[in-house]
């Protein structure tokens, strides 16, 4: 099923972590210069910044094109559908081209052809068959588009290994929910059914791939697919205000509240968002799991974010403050507790830096932090004096570039 | 084959020796498993959830908590944190240095961004400066600059880039007219000012690791100056001559130094910017997507093209 052969993915990943060792000085220069003649890629590869480049231009080439298909001829909703979906069928094709024939792996050309053939799919589909089809939700028949976009997003994520595709896979549940019910409390029920579902498949399944290069897909799922239950759970969290609506000291009233839901659903939800969490944080601790230990440890701060609009509790300016004593004080205590072990090691797990990719993450992490921080936590006047305006500077300003 | 039959195999043939099989045959299994990048995200977290926490608290109930608990608050903070920094920070030295300690960065962000609440709650409840904001910034971007070298931080020197560009732009905000053409040449010159001062701190040994983030930087400000004069409707000749040689400069800067960041700065902000001009005025829809259509895939070969010869793997 997968279009790369699992040797030529191993080859890159063993690749991979060569680097990162050397790096790191676990194996010398020399060592490395001999093992990487014997992990050569079978696969064209290149690297983030041109990847995403090709990206864009491909999408911008193919859209140009298909757009250019239908300029000037004015052709009915219908002839547009079905060209969408003879379109879908050439990208499609196209990207499975690229990757047989030219071996791009990873390349955003490829990427850029799948993601088109999903969009023109649904597009498609929508145009050809339900643009005349207007019936009151809930309807069936209107849920075709969610459902065939979300079966195709899987085939390309099974196909291609993107995990941006499973993503869309389950952003498509989400809408399905809406066509066939009108209840909000159910459509919260049947998309946490669906990752449910989709949660045992996925951890029945990683057994058997715990040390081939496909642990990571299915780690990176599995994480996708707790998170999803979490936020379909969490009625604060996805109730989709806004944020800074959301996070408003005097918005709590306008959150969503019990009288929206029936009460045993909404209280169940409640004691839903308390268990989940450390749930996700036993199975990444236990299994080692990048992944779902960070799901696990964001929707606990989201559990902590939410509880109060959900008990209809007024949030305060310093509960942020609290929050971050709460995360500085769990860090600094796990980094304590795990350096005090034997070699800095305890069950199994350190505090050391152990790949270079985490100091190139901190170094690019840090200097964009910089850039966008002054704005972000510095917040904004209380009141506004009309008699003074001071003008630009907005941007940046180390925050001190409006007035309390 | 798998990483874990590799390692087997390379031990045999004696390229590595077998603690280094066993030790990195341990890794691949996550034993033992680091948990570094994550710890610092919740350090890093928490000191922006406080920060922020602060300087909504202190703008909300300033007027009830009065002026002098809320500066000896926020001076004890600050005196805290520059206190600890200080005091562990290693000898100075023109080299990369490491932190002395896990969270020895994670204070001096404290410091710095409560160094900035402190500086703005002074001036709005004193106006010790007259609303000058624009002296301010240049005494934080000073600041933060000396912070950034006697301390060797990232964070900081990013702090104090966005510092000395707010400057700039409280400068001309004061202006009369011609605000926006005054904005374009002003970043112009915060591009030279931060590009020069990142050339001669790295020509002289100062931190040279550094100018990276100055590079990324100047090359933003530099492009969205450029483009925004492009997109004006009459005068662009020049515009579009700086930021044609602006996009082969970042294309050779990035070739040669094989930094691809460059070559996509040069590839997005050259496409948009020449598109704009040669498709103005065209009310031809045919025309425009047509137009799309063949330069995107001539961008596309271009850049494989340049993919094959020159982009490396990240």
């Amino acid at each position: 099923m997968r279009i790369y052969s699992a040797s030529a993915e191993e080859a890159l990943r063993a690749r991979k972590r060569l680097r990162d060792w050397t790096g790191e000085g676990f194996l010398s220069k020399e060592q490395y210069d001999r093992l990487r003649q014997e992990t050569v890629p079978q696969l064209r590869t290149t690297n983030i910044f041109l990847r995403v480049v090709l990206f864009f231009f491909t999408l911008i080439g193919v859209g140009a094109g298909v757009a250019l298909f239908f300029v000037g001829s004015g052709p009915s909703e219908q002839a547009i559908g079905d060209f969408l979906l003879i379109f879908a069928v050439v990208c499609y094709g196209a990207a499975e081209f690229a990757v047989s024939q030219a071996r791009l792996y990873r390349y955003g050309i490829e990427e850029a052809l799948a993601v088109c053939s999903v969009a023109f799919l649904c597009l498609g589909t929508q145009l050809a068959f339900l643009s005349h089809h207007y019936a009151p939700k809930p309807d069936i028949a209107q849920s075709l588009v969610p459902v065939l976009g979300a079966v195709f997003s899987l085939w390309i994520w099974r196909r291609f290994g993107f995990a941006y595709a499973f993503l869309a896979a389950m952003i498509c549940a989400i809408f399905l929910a809406g066509f066939w019910t009108d209840s909000i409390a159910v459509q919260h029920g049947i998309v946490a059914v669906f990752y449910g579902f989709g949660l045992t498949a996925v951890i029945a399944v990683r057994p058997r791939h715990l040390s081939d290069y496909l642990d990571e897909t299915y780690s990176l799922a599995e994480a996708l697919l707790w998170l999803g239950i979490y936020v379909a759970l969490n009625l604060q969290i996805s109730s989709w205000k806004p944020l800074s609506e959301w996070l408003n000291a005097s918005a709590w009233r306008s959150a969503r509240t019990a009288f929206e839901f029936s009460m045993p659903f909404y209280w169940a939800t409640w004691v839903l968002i308390w268990c989940l969490p450390p749930i996700m944080l036993t199975r990444g601790i236990r299994r080692k799991d990048r992944f779902v230990i960070a799901v696990g440890a964001i929707a606990s701060v989201l559990t902590l974010l939410s509880n109060k609009p959900y008990l209809g509790w007024p949030r305060h300016t310093w509960d942020p403050m609290i929050l971050g004593v709460v995360l500085t004080g769990v860090a600094l205590f796990l980094r304590r507790w795990l350096a005090g072990g034997p070699r800095g090691i305890r069950y199994g797990f350190t505090a050391r830096r152990l790949s270079g990719k985490d100091k190139q993450w901190m170094n690019v992490g840090s200097a964009v932090l910089g850039l966008v921080t002054p704005e972000s936590v510095v917040p904004g006047p209380q009141t506004r004096r009309t008699d003074f305006r001071f003008g630009g500077g907005q941007t940046g300003g180390g925050g001190a570039g409006g007035e309390f | 084959m798998n990483i874990f039959t590799r390692l087997e195999q390379w031990e045999r043939q004696g390229t590595i020796s077998a603690e280094q099989r066993a030790y990195l045959t341990g890794l691949c299994r996550g034993e033992p498993f680091s948990l570094f990048l994550e710890l610092n995200i919740l350090l890093c977290a928490g000191v922006l959830a406080f920060v922020a926490g602060l300087g909504w608290t202190v703008t909300t109930w300033s007027k009830q908590l009065g002026d002098v608990v809320v500066l000896t608050v926020l001076s004890a903070l600050f005196a805290g944190c520059f206190w600890y920094c200080f005091s562990r920070a290693p000898a100075w030295s023109r080299a990369e240095k490491a932190s002395p300690t896990a969270i020895f960065d994670y204070v001096l962000y404290l410091g710095s961004l409560v160094w900035c609440i402190e500086l703005a709650y002074l001036e709005n409840r004193f106006h010790v400066l007259s609303g000058q904001w624009d002296i301010y910034l240049l005494v934080t971007a000073a600041f933060f600059f000396f912070l950034a070298y006697r301390l060797d931080n990232r964070f900081v020197l990013s702090l104090a880039l966005s510092s000395l560009a707010g400057w700039f732009g409280l400068k001309v905000s004061h202006w009369p007219s011609r605000q926006e053409e005054a904005y374009r040449e002003w970043a112009l010159v915060y591009c030279l000012v931060v590009g020069m001062g990142g050339v001669i701190l790295r020509q002289g040994g100062l931190k040279a690791h550094f100018f990276g983030t100055y590079l990324n930087v100047v090359a933003n400000v530099l492009f969205w100056a450029v483009l925004s004069g492009v997109f004006n409707w009459q005068g662009y000749g020049p515009w579009l001559l700086a930021l044609l040689i602006a996009c082969g400069a970042s294309l050779a800067w990035g070739l040669k130094g094989r930094q691809f960041a460059f070559v996509a700065y040069a590839a997005v902000y050259g496409y948009v910017g020449v598109s704009s001009v040669l498709i103005r005025g065209t009310g031809d829809s045919a025309l425009i997507l047509t137009y799309f259509a063949f330069t995107a895939v001539a961008m596309l070969v271009v850049l494989v093209l340049i993919a094959r010869r020159f982009g490396r793997p990240e």
